[in-house]
């Protein structure tokens, strides 16, 4: 090596490294990227598949799920078991149990494609953790349906076969709860169900990761108010559980 | 009052403001580092205790001290148990000489430059030490870098100050500071009319120390992904706590020692403004300015390759300290010739 | 300095402090037989005579004792150390032989020994009346390159053989590959 070309490639070489300098400074001026995940959580895109849940049919607040077992001949990990009974006065069978063996469920979607009635989906739900095997082996799928249910319930205070005009009325009480029904405040909405927003944005919130914790293990408590707090407090609860360092949040009732 | 006014009771007391500044700054540059590191990768950095990650450090502190100290089996005990205070005492005596202001100093010396390079070559002796007596074969090599990263760096470094107790005659580091008085062109490392290699010498210095501490991109002593923790594998607990300390009360004397040498100490940068409080003021500033470099640095390039470590000291930062070494005496003297 | 008490008890504590890890130190270095042990108590041997030099006036030589025995002899000794063979047992020795050389070392250094103190005792050590220099690093630099200039000279006669040697040295293991 030269003198010439031992002092050129020292010269570049100090450059080199004042550019990195200078990038590096840049960087660090730019707003942050990350997400900070107990905080802040990501909606999961449209394709995510988490496990499968029941859809909430929002026009009437129950499954569409017939029980005809379709879903369970078509999954090539043999982890559904599906239950129903037929109900007076109703044409189809109605479920009564939906169980799902996560820690065989390979998200293959199978059971998806073979519904013929659309009551299956993916759920939008990442973050599921427990320190419970059976709250995976055993995902009661009916349960998370029916905490769903009780939401949708609240905000359709009136049945969508009772006659609408009564909610209508300012002053009289309600025939279904008594809860506040801003909803069905507006006069002269016959049909609350279908013009009322909320189940719209009731199914349309089950893509978020915090609504959709209904039906994950840990979650039963945001199935009352999937509020963006309750959710924070979900997400952490679910990393307090990963790292093991809080007790579980699991209530005794989910390992049925 | 008048005991306190004693010299040794003075001396004493501000022994005990430096153990606490080494120890605080320790745990808070920690902190920084982390923050730095996480705003160019533009991430927050530790955010949760406290305000903004502020109690991080008390929160590290508590674990690392509630952490068992494990001697494991087959290590040598006594040196094992050594190497952390080893390490640690160096950078905390190296302080005891270093002018804050012209008259905050716990004891200034007549040759106070070589009191600070002869305690701060016993890091090395802690460092290989406890990479020996871990026993561990992570550790042994590591402790063989370590050894001779700091001969190879040692020479360019001590070269350099060489050249710089050429031009300011003296090894008091109060009197260097002195005669750096007035604006920011009399600092050291822009007097290129001694020298017109001045800031060269102060890149070598810097380069030297970045070496010397062990620090990204020369930190071949703890290079995680090649040697876990290098010579702190088999540390657990606070004995690694206090290695990691160390590190950064290291750095700490260092960029003091870079703040006096190269950018006039206490002075402030127009020739004003530096008696009293400012002093200490202006010195601080100046050494977390290169504090925050050093860190900057480190989240910047990727470490180096051993051998190109040893070949930017051997075939180019000591031809290059010679070389200006050989400068600055020739254009001291040459003059007297001609006179 | 004078007006704290018990002064003189501390200069004589930190007196012993020094002559105690110079003493301890050697003692290390000699007795132990783990060899990192014994370069580990070099160094503390040489720290305390860092501690004696500065109790004769002398900062500059007490510095230089610790930047160069410590910071560089003992770690280039420990590098030394690691780079060579591992441990092994040595060769078991006839215990004739042993006894001879060992009573032969032992005999030399004892002469050695009471010849020195023998000389130290009876010396007529003249007190300086006033401290003859200030121990700065001017004042060495002068009797470095006046009064003992031939001494310094030889020293690095000393240096220069000994870089001849280590290229030698590694000269004649290159050519026997
Ligand atoms: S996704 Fe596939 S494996 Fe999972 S339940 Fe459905 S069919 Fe079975
Ligand atoms: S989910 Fe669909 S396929 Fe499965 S039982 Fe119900 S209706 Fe049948």
């Amino acid at each position: 090596m030269s003198l010439k070309s031992a002092v050129r490639e020292t010269l570049t070489g100090f450059k080199s490294l004042l550019t990195g300098m200078r990038i590096t400074a840049r960087e660090a001026t730019k707003p942050i990227i990350t997400v900070q995940y107990p905080h802040e959580t990501l909606k999961m895109p449209d394709r995510f598949r988490g496990h499968v849940q029941l859809i909430l049919d929002p026009e009437t607040g129950k499954s569409r799920c017939t029980a005809c077992g379709l879903c369970v001949r078509a999954c090539p990990s043999d982890c559904l078991e599906v239950d129903g009974i037929k109900r007076e006065g109703e044409k189809k069978k109605s479920v009564t149990e939906y169980k799902l063996d996560f820690t065989k469920c390979s998200l293959c979607g199978s059971c998806v494609e073979a519904c013929p009635s659309d009551a299956i989906e993916y759920s939008k739900a990442y973050n599921v953790v427990s320190r419970d095997r059976d709250d995976f082996a055993k995902m009661d799928l009916v349960k998370d349906l029916d905490a769903k249910a009780k939401v949708w319930a609240e905000t359709h205070p009136t049945p969508p076969a009772a006659p609408a005009p009564v909610a209508a009325t300012p002053g009289s009480p309600t025939p279904a709860t008594s809860a506040p029904a801003p909803a069905v405040a507006t006069p002269g909405s016959s049909t609350p169900a279908k013009a009322a927003p909320a189940p719209v944005a009731g199914r349309a919130e089950a893509g978020t990761p915090g609504s959709s914790n209904p039906a994950t293990p840990p979650a039963p408590a945001a199935a009352n108010s999937p509020t963006p707090s309750s959710s924070i407090a979900n997400a952490a609860a679910s990393t307090g559980a990963a790292a093991g360092a809080t007790p579980s949040p699991q209530p005794e009732s989910k390992t049925t | 009052m008048s005991f306190l006014a004693l010299e040794p009771i003075r001396v004493l007391l501000y022994l005990v403001g430096i153990c606490a500044f080494v120890g605080g700054n320790a745990a808070y540059l920690v902190l920084a580092e982390r923050k730095g590191a996480g705003r160019i990768q533009r991430r927050p950095g530790p955010n949760e205790a406290g305000w903004a990650g502020i109690l991080q450090p008390l929160a590290d502190g508590i674990k690392l001290l509630a952490k068992q100290v494990m001697v494991p089996p087959g290590t040598d005990a006594l040196l094992f148990r050594a190497a952390p205070l080893m390490v640690m005492a160096p950078p905390l005596m190296c302080l005891a000489t270093i002018p804050f202001g012209d008259t905050v100093v716990a004891r200034n010396l007549n040759i106070g430059l070589l009191f600070v390079f002869s305690f701060g070559s016993i890091n090395v002796m802690a460092l290989m030490l406890g990479g020996w007596a871990s026993r561990n074969k992570y550790s042994i090599i590591s402790a063989a870098r370590v050894v001779s990263q700091n001969v190879a760096y040692e020479i360019p470094m001590l070269l350099v100050v060489i050249t710089l107790l050429m031009i300011t005659g003296t090894m008091d580091l109060n009197e260097i500071i002195k005669q750096q008085a007035g604006w920011f062109w009399n600092w050291n490392v822009l007097k290129i009319w001694v020298n017109p290699l001045m800031p060269v010498t102060f890149v070598i210095f810097f380069t030297c120390m970045l070496a010397e501490t062990n620090r990204a991109p020369f930190d071949m002593a703890e290079a995680e992904s090649e040697l876990v923790a290098g010579a702190f594998t088999e540390y657990g607990g606070m004995g690694f706590g206090v290695f990691f300390m160390a590190e950064y009360a290291n750095i700490v004397v260092g960029c003091c020692l870079a703040t006096i040498l190269f950018f006039g100490g206490w002075q402030s940068p127009f020739g004003a403004l530096s008696d009293g409080l400012w002093g200490p003021i202006w010195f601080l500033g100046k050494t977390y300015a290169l504090i925050f470099t050093v860190i900057w640095i480190r989240w910047t390039f990727p470490r180096t390759q051993f051998y190109s470590l040893l070949n930017l000291s051997w075939k180019i930062l000591i031809p290059l300290s010679l070389f200006t070494l050989l400068l600055t005496g020739a254009m001291m003297k040459l003059p007297l010739l001609f006179k | 300095m004078n007006a704290f008490p018990f002064a003189d008890y501390l200069v004589t504590a930190i007196f012993a402090l020094a002559v105690g890890l110079t003493l301890v130190g050697a003692l290390v270095a000699a007795l132990s037989t783990r060899i990192i042990r014994g370069v580990s108590g070099l160094m503390i041997c040489c720290v305390g005579l860092a501690g004696l030099f500065y109790f004769l006036n002398s900062p500059f030589l007490a510095l230089m004792e610790i930047l160069i025995y410590v910071g560089a002899v003992c770690v280039t000794i420990v590098f030394g150390v690691m780079l060579s063979e591992p441990d092994e047992p040595a060769e078991p020795e006839k215990p004739g032989r042993a006894l001879l050389w060992g009573g032969t070392a032992a005999a030399i250094c004892l002469a050695v020994f009471l010849g020195i103190a023998h000389l130290a005792v009876n010396a007529p050590w003249a007190t300086p009346a006033k401290l003859t220099t200030d121990g700065s690093v001017r004042a060495i630099g002068v009797s470095l390159l006046t009064t003992y200039s031939l001494p310094f000279e030889l020293i690095s006669v000393v240096l220069l053989v000994a870089i001849l040697g280590a290229l030698v040295i590694a000269r004649s293991g290159r050519t026997k590959e």
